[in-house]
């Protein structure tokens, strides 16, 4: 059984124009200790996605079907209570704006000390002595020094380190790291992805990793789903998403992206943009830009299926030869 | 007009410093000293007609600030930019900018942020025609701005609509035609493509290209991406706290990287190519411009720094054709 | 045909729009609307609408004073409401006394808003020393209460001019009264404003192409800056008809002859106790309907325009 199961999940936004389908029928699983990139670009839906494992999709956003399971618990009914506790204790979280999650008005180590005593049973003495250790290794030199320092007080790359000490500070099972470098200078990047991912090893969390940047992903990454308009397109161990794409979005994804040394003189693109939430077109929502697509395409819309690879893709170009598929 | 491969533009011991103190009576009454920023702290370097000449560096580097300098939004510390020959500091009023004002143009960063909110397209694109008097009659306006529009692959009809009914990529695309609109020889684009998905920067990066050779543009490149400035220069500046650290054509600064900084740059590049190369943990963090390092501003960061550089700024020197700025380089040490 | 497309397409976007939609969705909002519709209406209209003329001495009788609303038994059919101590229709009374107090309040509203908006704007855009100058004037004029500003504003100019003179200009003064009073909050929203839109990029574009300060202030930026300012101008209007209600309440506002909410409230007042309330309870109960529904839109307007509430 995997660690987080995610099935069918389905999030609408109600507007006064109707419902928009924000996520429709995503599945997907992260295993103990495994990290699963999330890639796509803005309108995706993928970080919906995330916020609707953690349960903290803002109104008028809901979970409108499918099933979430930690460890083989649902989560995605239960109530508001339950699942804070279950947040934080169980699954921890990294955003893109390290202040959003950080408290102003306090210093680092009370925010530290306090997240440990509420999730844990530790004394207020064993929490600070824990909260200065987890500032040591995330890398802030001289942590007991340093601890009761404010959040305006460190520089951007720093905070973002609190912030990863502070989402590890109870040993959760799942991080949802949402564009957790993208605030930050590349030099920064490297440094806070190589200190996420060590840690998670360490400590055996998953990471649920969620971002529009396909390096990153490369580099840290187990397994990826590329989502295009709030589905699933594919989905497969990292190295063969980035070097032998299967589906023509991931295709034309990799070969938009300039890449060191490749000398190129026009990057391939994928003409158009992403379709509004209100204008997703029928059967497979890229038919309109795939320079592949098919008279099926515009009608009937694709589920993930097996390519003769390790990756799995939503498109009929892979669909089994003479068999119908329905439903 | 110049022959192409002659400097364009010319930027001559450029410096810029802010004024980042607190208020008067709050900097009296709490006894505290006037606080200099020097974003852009004396750099020289000459971009040829029709090259595309690339600034990168990280944030608080001073990039942008030589951008906004070029364009006339900042006015300069000291230090002179020399336009086709001409000393643009040198020039007082308006009205004698206004010629080399319509000969550049520039391009920004945040396209939900660089066009006004409540100007229909067509009036935010005719605004530097306006401006300049470039045609006489409404007919003739409509025309061009039509012309403008297809140019980046919108429709004519995009005219009569707000900003806020655009995609970032096709808003952007709505800042090239305003910015081509007064038929310009020299692009300023400061990171154009940053807040764009990738796969819309692309488009746009592809846009700017054909323009490029077909309008025979000359662009200066500003951007954090070294992946995208490998991709558009033909020659790359580094920036560090104000300074150029080394200055060469792209492919001997991508394939043989001699300044430090810049070796590190390069080693915190995403590995897309799936080599297994580690991308190299970098030590520390840029220190802030209001108290940079003595000596070279990058040696507390750097691993090959001796005696020399704690005590000395390098200057920009030439080796091999490209210039940098490092001790250990002038005394072959690197 | 050509003329009323653009018009249809403006209204059909208009109905369309988030706004009419938040209004709509809001009972308060939408009875607070309709409340300041009737009062404008019945102010403006107020020749045709009115059942009486309280300036026609012809009409006005001293015989019919101090009679009271229809439902009494003493009260007379013709007058639904009542009548003054001068035998005026309290009804038609307060219809003319909102023409003058909406005239009154719209024109200072307008006064303040056009001075206080662009010293905000140049203050804002300009900065450094003109932005302290203005600023401290703003600073100096928000220590002085209003009333107590307009009040010394009226003394001066009754003390200046002739007594004559100064009731033909009376109207005039009471809007430059309420109306100087009022500037420094919309400097201080329009500057803040500006310096947010300033620092824009399309700022930074009209700027590189070398168009003149003034003409970037007035065309880009105080488009950018009249969200927050119209809010301030609803809730000034119903600032305004209360000042102008307590300066003719306190008889230095316009003219007794002249028939005004605050006139109408302090004649009554002086009947109170004596027994003819209505003189002084209707045109009480008008000033407060009027300003509670004009400060309710301003509310919602706040709110619509807020992105963050929404």
């Amino acid at each position: 059984m995997a660690l987080l199961e995610v099935e069918h999940l389905r999030v609408e936004f109600e507007t006064r124009r109707g419902n928009l389908i924000a996520i429709d029928d995503v599945s997907l699983a992260i295993e103990e200790g495994e990290v699963l990139g999330v890639v796509g670009e803005s309108g995706a839906g993928k970080s919906i996605t995330g916020m609707a494992i953690i349960g903290l999709l803002e109104p008028p956003g809901r979970v409108t079907g499918g099933e979430i399971r930690l460890a083989g618990r649902r989560i995605d009914n239960l109530a508001y209570d339950s699942m804070r506790r279950i947040r934080g204790k169980e699954i921890g979280a990294i955003f893109q704006d390290p202040l959003t999650s950080l408290n102003p008005l306090y210093g680092v180590g009370r925010q530290l000390a306090e997240t440990i005593m509420a999730h844990t049973d530790a004394s207020p003495t064993a929490a600070r002595a824990r909260a200065i250790q987890l500032l040591g290794e995330v890398g802030i030199p001289a942590p007991e020094r340093r601890i009761d320092a404010y959040p305006h007080e460190f520089s951007g790359g720093m905070r973002q380190r609190v912030v990863i000490a502070l989402a590890l500070a109870v040993n959760p099972r799942l991080i949802i790291a949402d564009e957790p470098t993208t605030a930050l200078d590349v030099s920064i990047q490297a440094q806070i992805i190589q200190l996420l991912k060590g840690l998670c090893r360490e400590h055996g969390t998953a990471i649920m990793l969620i971002t529009h940047d396909m390096g990153v992903i490369a580099e840290t990454a187990d397994r990826v789903a590329v989502m295009y308009a709030g589905r699933i397109a594919e989905v497969g161990p990292v190295r063969d998403v980035v070097k032998s794409a299967k589906h023509p979005y991931t295709k034309g994804l990799m070969g938009s992206i300039p890449i060191m040394g490749r000398e190129v003189e026009r990057l391939s693109q994928i003409d158009g943009s992403m379709p509004r939430l209100n204008a997703i077109p029928t059967g497979c929502a890229f038919n309109p830009r795939c320079p592949d697509g098919m008279a099926r395409c515009g009608v009937e819309r694709p589920d993930l299926m097996a390519t003769g690879g390790p990756n799995r893709a939503a498109c009929w170009l892979y669909a089994p030869l003479g068999v119908a598929v329905h439903g | 007009m110049a022959e192409a491969g002659q400097p364009i533009v010319e930027v001559v011991g450029l410096a810029r410093y802010f004024d980042v103190s607190k208020p008067w009576l709050a900097r009296v009454l709490q006894g505290q000293p006037r606080l200099t920023l020097k974003a852009v702290d004396g750099i020289d370097f000459a971009i040829r007609r029709g090259e595309t000449f690339s600034l990168v560096g990280e944030s608080g580097c001073g990039k942008s600030t030589v951008a906004r300098l070029i364009v006339g939004l900042h006015r300069p510390t000291r230090g002179h930019i020399r336009f086709d020959g001409v000393d643009l500091t040198a020039l007082g009023t308006r009205a004698a900018q206004a010629p080399f004002r319509r000969r550049m143009q520039m391009i920004f960063q945040d396209p939900f942020a660089s066009l006004n909110p409540r100007w229909r397209v067509r009036d935010i694109v005719a605004e530097p025609l306006r401006a300049f008097a470039l045609v006489a009659t409404g007919e003739t306006v409509a025309g061009r701005v039509a012309e403008l529009l297809t140019q980046v692959g919108l429709s004519a009809n995009d005219g009569e609509k707000y900003p806020h009914e655009f995609s970032g990529g096709q808003r952007q695309r709505i800042s090239i035609a305003r910015a081509l609109s007064g038929n310009p020889e020299f692009l300023v684009c400061d990171e154009p493509t940053s807040a764009l998905d990738v796969s819309v920067q692309a488009q746009i990066l592809n846009l700017m290209k054909d323009l490029q050779r077909r309008l025979g543009l000359t662009y200066l490149f500003i951007s954090h991406n070294l992946a995208v400035i490998d991709h558009v220069s033909d020659r790359v500046g580094v920036m560090y706290l104000g300074r150029l650290c080394e200055v060469a054509d792209a492919q001997s600064l991508f394939r043989r990287p001699r300044h430090p900084y810049t070796r590190l740059l390069l080693d915190t590049i995403p590995d897309l190519a799936m080599t297994g190369r580690a991308r190299g943990p970098v030590a520390g963090e840029v220190p802030s411009p209001i108290a940079p390092p003595p000596g070279c501003a990058f040696h507390p960061r750097c691993p090959h720094a001796g005696e020399r550089c704690r005590l000395e700024a390098p200057a920009l020197l030439e080796h091999d054709g490209a210039l940098i700025a490092c001790h250990g380089v002038e005394e072959g040490r690197l | 045909m050509a003329g009323a497309a653009p018009l249809v397409a403006l209204a059909r976007r208009a109905a369309d729009s988030d706004i009419f939609y938040s209004f709509r969705r809001s009972p308060m909002t939408v009875a607070a609307a309709a409340m300041t519709l009737v009062f404008i209406v019945g102010a403006v209209f107020a020749p045709w609408l009115a059942p009486h003329d309280p300036f026609e001495s012809v009409t006005v009788e001293l015989l019919d004073a101090f009679t009271p609303p229809v439902w009494d038994a003493r009260g007379d059919p013709r007058f639904l409401i009542g009548t003054d101590d001068q035998g005026r229709d309290v009804l038609s009374v307060i219809m003319y006394g909102s023409r003058i107090s909406l005239m009154v309040g719209f024109a200072a509203v307008i006064f303040s808003m056009v001075l206080g908006v662009s010293l905000g704007v140049v203050s804002g855009y300009a900065g450094g020393f003109t932005d302290a100058v203005i600023m401290r004037l703003a600073d100096v004029k928000l220590t002085l209460p209003g009333i107590l500003v307009a009040l010394m504003v009226d003394g001066i100019a009754r003390a200046a001019m002739p007594r004559e003179l100064h009731d033909a200009l009376a109207i005039y003064v009471v809007i430059f009264a309420i109306g100087i009073s009022g500037w420094p909050q919309y400097a201080r929203v329009t500057r803040g404003a500006t310096m947010v839109e300033k620092n824009k990029e399309y700022v930074a574009a009209a700027r590189v192409i070398g168009l003149h300060p003034v003409t970037i202030m007035f065309r880009h930026v105080l488009p950018n800056v009249m969200g927050p300012v119209l809010v301030l101008a609803t809730l000034g209007l119903a600032l305004a008809i209360i000042a102008e209600a307590t300066l003719s309440f306190l008889g230095v506002g316009v003219p007794a002859t002249t028939p005004s909410l605050g006139t109408l409230i302090r004649i009554g007042n002086s009947f109170l106790f004596s027994g003819e309330w209505w003189i002084t309870l209707f045109p009480s109960l008008a000033l407060v309907l009027l300003a509670l529904s004009v400060n309710l839109l301003g509310d919602w307007l706040r709110d619509a325009l807020n992105p963050k509430l929404r």
